[in-house]
């Protein structure tokens, strides 16, 4: 069983129909949530150090501008907003996966991330500038593989056909935007009742 | 409690005395370089460098003794360093030597044994041989003259197929090559310059800008009937705003061009080869308010080795590049002050010093190098010659002086390429963010390191390879045993 936690997420990223399958109906829910965490914890590490140590010639990054824990969110942020759109969209539609499920399928799609981009944090460091192509090919593959992984996991946590699982991961996009926007006018509007309510107060100090 | 404050307070009173005296240091030191001197970095910020030039004084017509100036609108410097001061209002041509003292005035020459004078005359060139152009706008003609002030030629109302008959010439501004060929900016041409050959007959136009169309006046005039269309602003290109030639016969020009590049590097096809490897394009500021909007270049003055520098009419900045689109040093500013201006119309360099004209006031604005500026400029200029050895000296001392001066850094690692010290190499052209330089020292020194290390790199990997066949056999031994004996 020790092996498992390593060797299922592995097993996963290149046989997606079998493992997703495993994942929804043999797995521990237990299991698959831990590993899921750990997926999401190791991108978040990736991307920081991505963005500080990765070579000069494929990334040129300001130090003042390089903010760790907003790096964290940059992976975070996404995820939630992925799968809250995305359970949303799912339950209006007929879809079967419930909210953990789309949740760790999510975070196995990451994997290919991680297992690629990581090694190249360091590998960018010793390659010319015209070697920089590969760095910029495997990127590429890693985002591909990630698309093909998702792709393959929601369609099999909902159930759905290929077409339908493209069109919702479509909608689902959609949905991000309008979700995001409506945080934005959230936020906003909040700041503005804060200011009133400071200028009231203020006003009210003011008097007395 | 007490006491041990008491014990204390003879070394919290230096203290405080120390800390008060560190902070008034560098209270002064800020004050000495509170003048606007900045540039920009690789990150489009502007950071505080030191002056490269100061105002040192400023020279009106009545100080030279020839009565005010009245709104002069160029000035040149001649090969010989004599300044040649164009004073439109008064119709006269003032030239001063390299001391800036008076030499002579120039109203008249003598055309077909008959005095002949000059119309509010905009523009004004000097040849190496001392010839002396003069764009004499309100009697519409080029009048060239020798060195002694004597008339070679006029040019004036040209004829060609290219020009429609209503064609009025008025020369604004005007320079001349090598060959002879002159090239002149003109009121109300779209076309670019045009050129005249050594005869002083008219040629072709050159190097005309594009046109920029604003999308929202596009869709406008699309809906737009044709009476109201007749009404609208045409979609024209830019006109130039002035000229100057270098020793090479290339053009530099500036212009209003707000989208585009408003600095041009012509050749003789008229097409921009401008070199644009700075961290940001050549074109004066590159932060401004909106509502103020990009600089306005009203003048360019080109240099030996390249260098340019460009006057800003709009913020009274004169801004100077090197060959490769480096911003090497800003100077200059509007107000009431030495070193500001009113209304500055043209700049020209001396030797290392620069010459401001300022059209409203009448005044020429002298500045002159500080240790920082003449360090840089020599440093860009033996780095030009190919001078790696002086570049590098020379570009440590800049760097001594300003540690932001970001592209100073890959003069430096140039010359440590140049050297073969690699690994430093990258280092300061990581600092100057030059990606290109890096990754060739780079390769160099991956070379290096990969040729010095061969033979451990070789057994390291030989010996795993065994490692790993070895590891593999014993695994396959195992469980062969396991497999017997179960």
């Amino acid at each position: 069983m020790s092996r498992d936690w390593i060797r299922f997420p592995l097993n996963l990223m290149v046989h997606p129909f079998e493992g997703y399958w495993d994942l929804k109906y043999d797995r521990n829910r237990q299991f698959t949530l831990i590993i899921s965490f750990c997926v999401l914890f190791l991108v978040a590490v990736t991307n920081i150090l991505g963005s500080q140590y990765s070579g000069f010639l494929v990334h040129v990054y300001n130090p003042e501008t390089m903010n760790s824990f907003m790096e964290i969110v940059y992976v975070i942020v996404p995820v939630l907003f992925w799968c809250v759109a995305n359970w949303s969209l799912t339950t209006l539609m007929d879809g079967e996966g419930k909210f953990v499920e789309i949740f760790t399928s999510t975070c196995f799609a990451l994997l290919p991330l991680v297992i690629i981009q990581f090694p190249w944090i360091w590998l960018s460091n010793l390659v010319s500038l015209q070697e920089t192509a590969f760095y910029y090919f495997s990127n590429s593959v890693a985002v591909l593989w990630f698309v093909y992984l998702l792709f393959i996991g929601n369609m099999t946590v909902h159930q759905f056909s290929p077409s339908k699982t493209i069109g919702i991961m479509m909608l689902t996009l959609v949905a991000m935007g309008f979700m995001a926007f409506i945080s934005l006018l959230f936020f906003s509007l909040v700041q503005q009742i804060v200011a009133f309510i400071s200028v009231i107060y203020q006003e009210l100090v003011m008097r007395t | 409690m007490i006491n041990s404050l008491r014990k204390l307070k003879t070394p919290l009173l230096i203290l405080i005395c120390c800390l008060l005296g560190v902070g008034a240091g560098t209270g002064n030191v800020s004050a000495e370089s509170a003048a606007d001197s900045y540039n920009y970095s690789y990150w489009g910020d502007a950071v505080a460098v030191p002056a490269a030039y100061v105002a040192t004084e400023w020279i009106s017509g009545s100080d030279l003794g020839t009565g005010p100036f009245q709104e002069p609108s160029d000035l040149h410097v001649a090969a010989d360093n004599r300044v040649y001061v164009l004073d439109s209002g008064n119709n006269r041509i003032v030239v001063l030597d390299r001391d800036l003292k008076l030499v002579s005035t120039v109203d008249s020459f003598t055309r077909e044994g008959k005095p002949d004078t000059f119309l509010q005359p905009q523009g004004i060139f000097v040849t190496d041989d001392g010839d002396v152009l003069v764009a004499d706008t309100g009697n519409k003609r080029v009048v060239h003259l020798d060195a002694d002030f004597q008339l070679v030629k006029i040019i004036d109302s040209p004829e060609s197929e290219l020009l429609q008959d209503s064609f009025k010439f008025e020369p604004v501004r005007v320079v001349m090559d090598h060959a002879q060929r002159i090239y002149v900016m003109a009121g109300g041409v779209f076309d670019g310059f045009m050129e005249f050959n050594a005869e002083g007959a008219f040629t072709t136009f050159i190097g005309a800008n594009r046109v920029y169309i604003d999308p929202i006046e596009y869709f406008w005039k699309q809906i737009s009937t044709k009476a109201q269309r007749s009404q609208m602003v045409m979609f024209t290109p830019t006109e130039f705003t002035n000229l100057d030639i270098d020793s090479e016969g290339f053009i530099y020009a500036t212009n209003g061009d707000q989208w585009g590049n408003n600095i041009k590097k012509l050749n003789a096809q008229g097409s921009d080869i401008l070199r644009r490897t700075g961290y940001s394009d050549p074109q004066g500021d590159i932060l401004y308010i909106s509502s103020e909007g990009p600089s306005k270049l009203i003048d360019i003055d080109v240099t030996d080795s390249e260098i340019y520098s460009v006057l800003d009419g709009k913020r009274g900045r004169v801004f100077t590049y090197n060959g490769d689109g480096h911003l090497m040093y800003v100077f200059g500013g509007l107000g009431n002050q030495l070193g500001q201006f009113h209304t500055p119309a043209a700049i020209d360099r001396i030797g290392e010093d620069f010459l401001v004209l300022d059209k409203a006031l009448g005044e020429i604005t002298v500045f002159r190098t500080t240790e920082y500026g003449r360090t840089l400029n020599e440093a860009v200029k033996s780095y030009y010659r190919g001078e790696e050895e002086t570049a590098f000296a020379l570009f440590n001392r800049t760097i001594a002086m300003n540690a932001n001066l970001d592209f100073a850094y890959a003069g430096i690692g140039k010359a440590l390429l140049r050297q073969g010290d690699y690994k430093d190499a990258m280092k300061h052209f990581k600092r100057s963010l030059d990606q290109k330089n890096y990754s060739k020292a780079f390769l160099l020194y991956r070379k290096e390191v990969m040729r010095e290390h061969f033979p451990v790199i070789m057994t390291m990997l030989f010996l795993a390879g065994i490692g790993i066949f070895a590891a593999a056999r014993l695994r396959k031994v195992k469980e062969r045993r396991k497999g017997a004996s179960a």
